[in-house]
């Protein structure tokens, strides 16, 4: 052991030598002299094994790493334990693992479904609300009617409504919130083009008019369009929230987490179960797996059907279920006249050619097939399944005609964001590869996807997960992405829209999808059901649709 | 000190040529921060009024002017899409990022420099092979695999002997310290076998360079076995270059441990760069990346500085063919 | 080429030499083979056996899209062949450019040579392949280039030492005075001096690359989807650890396996072509001058940029020698070492 001190003290002396700036010669030399003198008074002649100690030092290290550690978890588990003692009957707090995360909290301006799901009906709430079957419920406003020309809607508010900071929530705030969006533009304000003016007739009603009938005009306001911020409030919308909901953000880390406390002023029924939620985004599977089996996390929305397979087999501890949703695996031709997929007998190859039923089962079964552009949670649906079965004679026949084989094939190029993965991309290139297509998978980032793609228009082929709800219209727009113009499925959602009933709407919406089907402008991969995986003890869970809706008021968990 | 002006100099050069790459690298990239705020349902009209509003319309001689303008200030830029200004941003991504690359070198230390020295040392030329080999395989295995086996052993849920967080960090960050730690561990644990790998050659090479040397010759002529004369006077002269091999390692290993804080899904430094590319946030970008590579470029100062103060051999040195002559 | 017989031989005489023969060959053969066969087509998918365990007919299983992960191996192997190669000649002429104008007459071109190489040298390789991956996405350009230009770097500061002094020898002027340009003399008297440095710098960084692969693609900067590599291999495997956790072995497996036979056959390379070490050989050719040290690189955290420290004192160490070690003893400033750079 005199030698291990020898050999730290040596090291100390180079270490001082370090830090004894300018380093003089002098000084080194010294202690370097003065070494060498003690060492030839006290010479030694055979010394230990110097590499058996330097390996059992290492040892002894990691060892003690390890000892460390295990004190640690101890501990660690100590302190959950007691945490879990002192709650009552519902534990304080929930972690809800989600996977993608917003980058901030401005639900005014920044597009995607992340701060849809986590913001509204928790924090904001609209002056209506979407119940779990995606139908139109009642919200800031208790009641509402719609004149017989469907131009004027009067909503009748509650009373008594407050802010989370306190503020009053009258008409004011609802007509201020919704002009104000028209006014500057907001995301989804295209959708409220046909409103003139919105009112606040009195203190707790609204008058909405309109320049024509539009049927979707409740279900749009469920959304970002409907939301009711206060007018009187000043705050920085990236990083706060400040709304009437019954949950506030007390806490936001951009791209990892929301820690959601209770609304104390909330004024309504929803009142929050649970003290604390917090939204932890897991972008990683197999680290959301873990944190789920290390109990970090209480719920993991969404979890894929092969990593959830563990869960699935230990009931007793896990809930497993698929929830509908209105996810639309879309994958989408270039429609525009240039492209090589303007002939039709090529498109509709490709469509009996997708093995559909074997990609869902690929992906764990739980998936829905799809055969047309509307998923069965919105107006209109029809199972259209059975237009374009899997039939890879008739695919290569029709391949034959446009002159193509495999001997000869077409050279096309799917182009998609990564964060689908890249197994989609695969099994296409092989599904296409016996009727004489060549796919060349791009897999790009969304943003890149974004650029070329939607905007530019510039693929062969794309895929995308059209998550939203209600999102028919793009079919009736040429200058979408896709470039799908057709006059007839034009006309037809222009009556839908226009409609003054649900039965009428639904029916005009269902004959414009089956043409749209029937034409082969994309193919539905399947309706997308998200896989939730609770921990045992956890109650009030939305499964259905919880990826743009997910009320957490009601949410417990008891251990 | 005319050394010490002219790298100062050669940074800031350097420095200022990189912010132009860094500036027009990011401009080539397809898409930007205004389509992705507004999403796939956008109208163009709606991307292009956010564009205006960003700022982005813009001449790029402008922007590049207003970018350095504010970073001689000190001002880093905000990032447009979280609204919080890069430093912050960057802050708290260093605070995973360097305990986790100071935790990895120090177990890389505590491996390689005694098993370097170990391998100098031993007598028998098996055991001597035995060390090489060790540190050769240690070298080769891919970070990624050596994260997941590691994870495979210890993880929490995963590992046969699950006794650690396998992946993530904590929601509180460091407020629970004990936690925080822990789960650093393992991805410290991946970082530290690697490094401590190199380490280990390196001290090898350099002491074993000295081995030979006619300092320790003389070392034992004054008497001391040869173990104490490599340990003493090999070590100490090894010192200077060990000092810059550890420096240089522990700048590189801000973005050489990207890989495993991918892995172990921990939002370093690393990371959050990939996101905001992703994301297109270019001023927090450009900004992340100039930081990056003043910080590569500061390391790389520093130890040269270092260098020639620890070893007086170099002071009066001015090239090489001097010496040769 | 009696010269190379020799130094094969020498290699394949000693044991790790051989194990590195061998695995190296070995690669070089199921490349190969894979271009015409693989147990099972790499194109087809199944998405009835997805996540299969190793049976019969798929010896490692298969992967999310029901492909076969032994043949994607397979095929991987000749991808990761192709960047090694690559990468080794990006870097070997990239690194001699650099040493060429690093010794070049002119002062001008040789200090802002010595200037660009110091500045350059401490940016990492995955800071490089970021930037690359801006404009040209997911890869293999972007592996090449990123790790052919550090290693480049790299390689030229460790080989200025002794191309300086080839340069600058007497050989060299009179070849000078006599005209010889100066292409003339990098082929015939430069190159030569440093080709120890030069061969065991790129099979370590052939080494280097493998690993460099397998971190960028994990990344999402390297190979692209539905190109097979290790790295994609690899990558893919990583997300069934929950479900399947044995696939993760092989990929990983292979890399380390091969990146050792990579170091291995550089150690034992330096041995075989160094006149000094090796007599066989002196007999042959007349060498000058000792090769510096090789350093083993590691792709992610790039030690060996910076183990050129040494190497540029190790060379010079044997000029100097013990005059330096009576220097610092009696605080003597006589004896200076050059140290360029760092």
């Amino acid at each position: 052991m005199s030698q291990d001190n020898g050999a730290q003290d040596n090291g100390a002396h180079a270490g001082s030598g370090a830090t004894g700036a300018n380093g003089t010669e002098s000084t080194t030399a010294a202690t370097t002299d003065a070494s060498l003198a003690a060492r030839a008074k006290n010479p030694k002649k055979n010394g230990p094994k110097w590499w058996l100690i330097s390996l059992i030092a290492v040892i002894a290290a990691i060892a003690v790493v390890v000892g460390v550690t295990f004190a640690f978890s101890a501990n660690d588990e100590g302190q959950t334990d007691t945490s879990g003692a002192s709650g009552a009957k519902y534990a304080d707090s929930v972690t809800v693992g989600l996977k993608l995360a917003p980058t901030n909290l401005d639900i005014r301006t920044t597009a995607g479904s992340a701060l849809d799901q986590v913001l509204i009906g928790n924090v904001y709430e609209g002056i209506v609300a979407r119940d779990s079957k995606n139908q139109v419920a009642p919200a800031i406003a208790s009641s509402w009617e719609e004149s017989k020309d469907g131009l004027t809607y009067t909503f009748h508010l509650n009373k008594n409504m407050t802010f989370s900071n306190g503020d009053k929530l009258d008409a004011e705030d609802v007509a201020w919130s919704i002009n104000e969006l028209i006014a500057k533009q907001y995301h989804d304000a295209e959708a409220l083009a046909a409103v003139i003016k919105v009112e606040a007739k009195d203190a707790d009603t609204v008058v909405m008019t309109l320049k024509t009938p539009n049927s979707n005009l409740l279900w749009t306001l469920t959304g970002r369009a409907g939301l009711v911020f206060d007018k009187d409030a000043k705050y920085d919308l990236k990083t706060q929230a400040i709304g009437s909901g019954p949950y506030t953000v007390s806490k936001f880390v951009e791209n990892s987490s929301i820690t959601l406390k209770a609304n104390e002023k909330y004024w309504g029924n929803n009142k929050a179960k649970t003290p604390t939620v917090v939204i932890n985004y897991l972008a990683d599977d197999n680290a959301a797996v873990n944190a789920l089996k290390s109990g970090d996390v209480q719920v993991l929305a969404p979890i894929t059907e092969t990593l959830a397979e563990p869960f699935a087999s230990d009931p007793d501890k896990y809930t497993v279920k698929a929830g509908n949703g209105t996810d639309k695996y879309v994958l989408a031709f270039n429609n525009a006249s240039g492209s090589k997929l303007a002939d039709k007998r090529i498109r509709q190859a490709i469509r009996y050619a997708i093995n559909h039923k074997e990609i869902i089962a690929s992906r764990g079964g739980a998936d829905k097939a799809l055969g047309g552009p509307i998923p069965s949670l919105d107006p209109g649906y029809e199972d259209l399944t059975g237009l374009y079965p899997y039939d890879q004679a008739k695919a290569k026949s029709l391949m034959a005609e446009a002159g193509y084989s495999t001997d000869k094939p077409l050279e096309l190029s799917l182009t998609y964001a990564n964060i689908y993965g890249t197994e989609l991309g695969d099994q296409l290139r092989s599904q296409l590869k016996p009727i004489g297509i060549d796919l060349k998978v791009n897999v790009v980032e969304f943003s890149t996807w974004l650029q070329d793609v939607y905007t530019n228009h510039d693929f062969d082929i794309s895929l995308v997960d059209h998550n939203e709800s209600h999102d028919f219209y793009s079919w009736a727009d040429p200058t979408y992405y896709f470039g799908y113009d057709n006059k007839d499925v034009q006309k037809l959602y222009n009556e839908g829209v226009a409609a003054t009933s649900d039965k009428e709407r639904d029916a005009k919406f269902a004959e414009a999808a089956k043409l749209i089907s029937e034409d082969a402008p994309a193919d539905w991969l399947f309706n997308y059901r998200v896989t939730t995986a609770t921990a045992k003890g956890v109650e009030g869970f939305p499964f259905d649709l919880n990826q743009t809706v997910m009320p957490l008021y009601d949410v417990t968990y008891t251990k | 000190m005319r050394f010490v002006i002219h790298r100062l100099a050669l940074f800031v050069v350097a420095l200022f040529g990189l912010s132009i790459v860094i500036f027009a690298a990011l401009r080539i990239l397809p898409g930007d921060v205004a389509s992705v705020m507004a999403g796939v349902n956008a109208s163009p009209a709606r991307v292009a009024q956010l564009r205006e509003q960003l700022g982005l319309n813009r001449s790029l001689v402008e922007q590049y002017g207003d970018w350095m303008g504010a970073l001689v200030r000190g001002d880093f830029g905000t990032s447009i899409l979280t609204g919080r200004s890069v430093t912050a941003l960057v802050a708290s991504r260093a605070a995973i990022t360097f305990p986790l690359i100071i935790v990895g070198l120090l177990i890389a230390l505590a491996i390689g420099l005694p098993l370097g020295c170990a391998a100098v040392l031993a007598r028998s030329a098996r055991v001597r092979a035995l060390f090489h080999m060790m540190s050769i395989i240690g070298g080769a295995i891919p970070a990624l695999w050596g994260g997941l086996l590691l994870i495979l052993l210890f993880g929490r849920g995963v590992g046969l002997i699950g006794i650690l967080p396998s992946q993530g960090f904590p929601l509180d960050g460091w407020a629970m310290p004990g936690r925080a730690l822990l789960s650093l561990v393992l991805p410290a644990l991946s970082v530290g076998i690697i490094v401590g790998a190199s380490i280990m050659r390196y001290t090898r090479a350099a002491l074993g360079g000295f081995a030979d040397s006619g300092y320790v010759d003389m070392a034992r002529s004054c008497g001391m076995t040869r173990t104490q004369a490599v340990l003493r006077v090999g070590l100490r002269l090894a010192t200077p270059q060990l000092v810059s091999v550890i420096g240089l390692t522990f700048a590189s290993m801000i973005t050489g441990v990207m890989v495993i804080e991918n892995l172990f899904a921990l939002p370093g430094i690393g990371n959050g760069l990939v996101t905001d590319v992703g994301n297109r946030d270019l001023i927090a970008v450009q900004s992340e990346l100039f930081l990056l590579a003043a910080f590569f470029l500061g390391i790389g100062l520093i130890v040269d500085v270092l260098h020639r103060v620890l070893d007086p051999r170099m002071k009066t040195a001015t090239s090489l063919s001097e010496v040769s002559q | 080429m009696s010269g190379l017989s020799i130094v094969l031989r020498s290699i394949w005489r000693r044991a790790e030499g051989r194990f590195a023969l061998i695995v190296l060959a070995l690669w070089v053969v199921v490349a190969l083979v894979s271009l015409v066969w693989t147990p099972q087509s790499l194109w087809v998918t199944d998405g009835y056996h997805v996540w299969a365990r190793p049976s019969a007919d798929h010896w490692l299983g298969t992967d999310g899209t029901g492909a076969d992960v032994f043949s994607w191996l397979m095929a991987g192997s000749l991808t990761n062949l192709l960047i090694v190669l690559l990468t080794v000649a990006l870097c070997a002429v990239w690194g001699l450019a650099l040493v060429a104008a690093m010794v070049a007459r002119s002062a001008a071109l040789s200090s802002v040579a010595v200037v660009l190489v110091d500045a350059l040298i401490s940016i990492p390789t995955v800071l490089v392949a970021l930037i690359l991956a801006v404009p040209l996405g997911a890869s293999i350009v972007v592996v090449v280039i990123a790790c052919g230009f550090g290693y480049g770097l790299n390689l030229a500061r460790i080989a200025r030492p002794a191309a300086l002094l080839a340069a600058r020898s007497s050989y060299v002027e009179s070849a000078l005075s006599n005209g010889a340009g100066g292409w003339r003399v990098l082929v015939s008297h430069i190159i030569p001096n440093i080709l120890p440095v030069l061969a065991v710098q790129l099979s370590l960084s052939a080494g280097t690359a493998v690993l460099a692969e397998s971190g960028l693609t994990y990344l999402g900067i390297g190979v692209p989807s539905g190109v097979p590599s290790w790295g994609h291999s690899l990558a893919t495997s990583v997300k069934l650890i929950n479900v399947f956790p044995l696939t993760v072995l092989w990929p990983g497996l292979i890399v380390t396996v091969v990146v050792v036979a990579l170091n291995v056959f550089g150690d034992v390379l330096r041995d075989a072509i160094d006149p000094v070490a090796n007599p066989a050989l002196r007999r042959v050719e007349e060498g000058d001058g000792k090769a510096g040290r090789g350093c083993m690189p590691n792709g992610i955290f790039e030690t060996d940029k910076v183990v050129e420290a040494s190497q540029s004192c190790e060379t010079t160490e044997n000029h100097a020698g013990n005059a330096a070690a009576v220097a610092i003893r009696g605080g003597e400033h006589n004896g200076g070492e050059a140290y360029d750079g760092r």
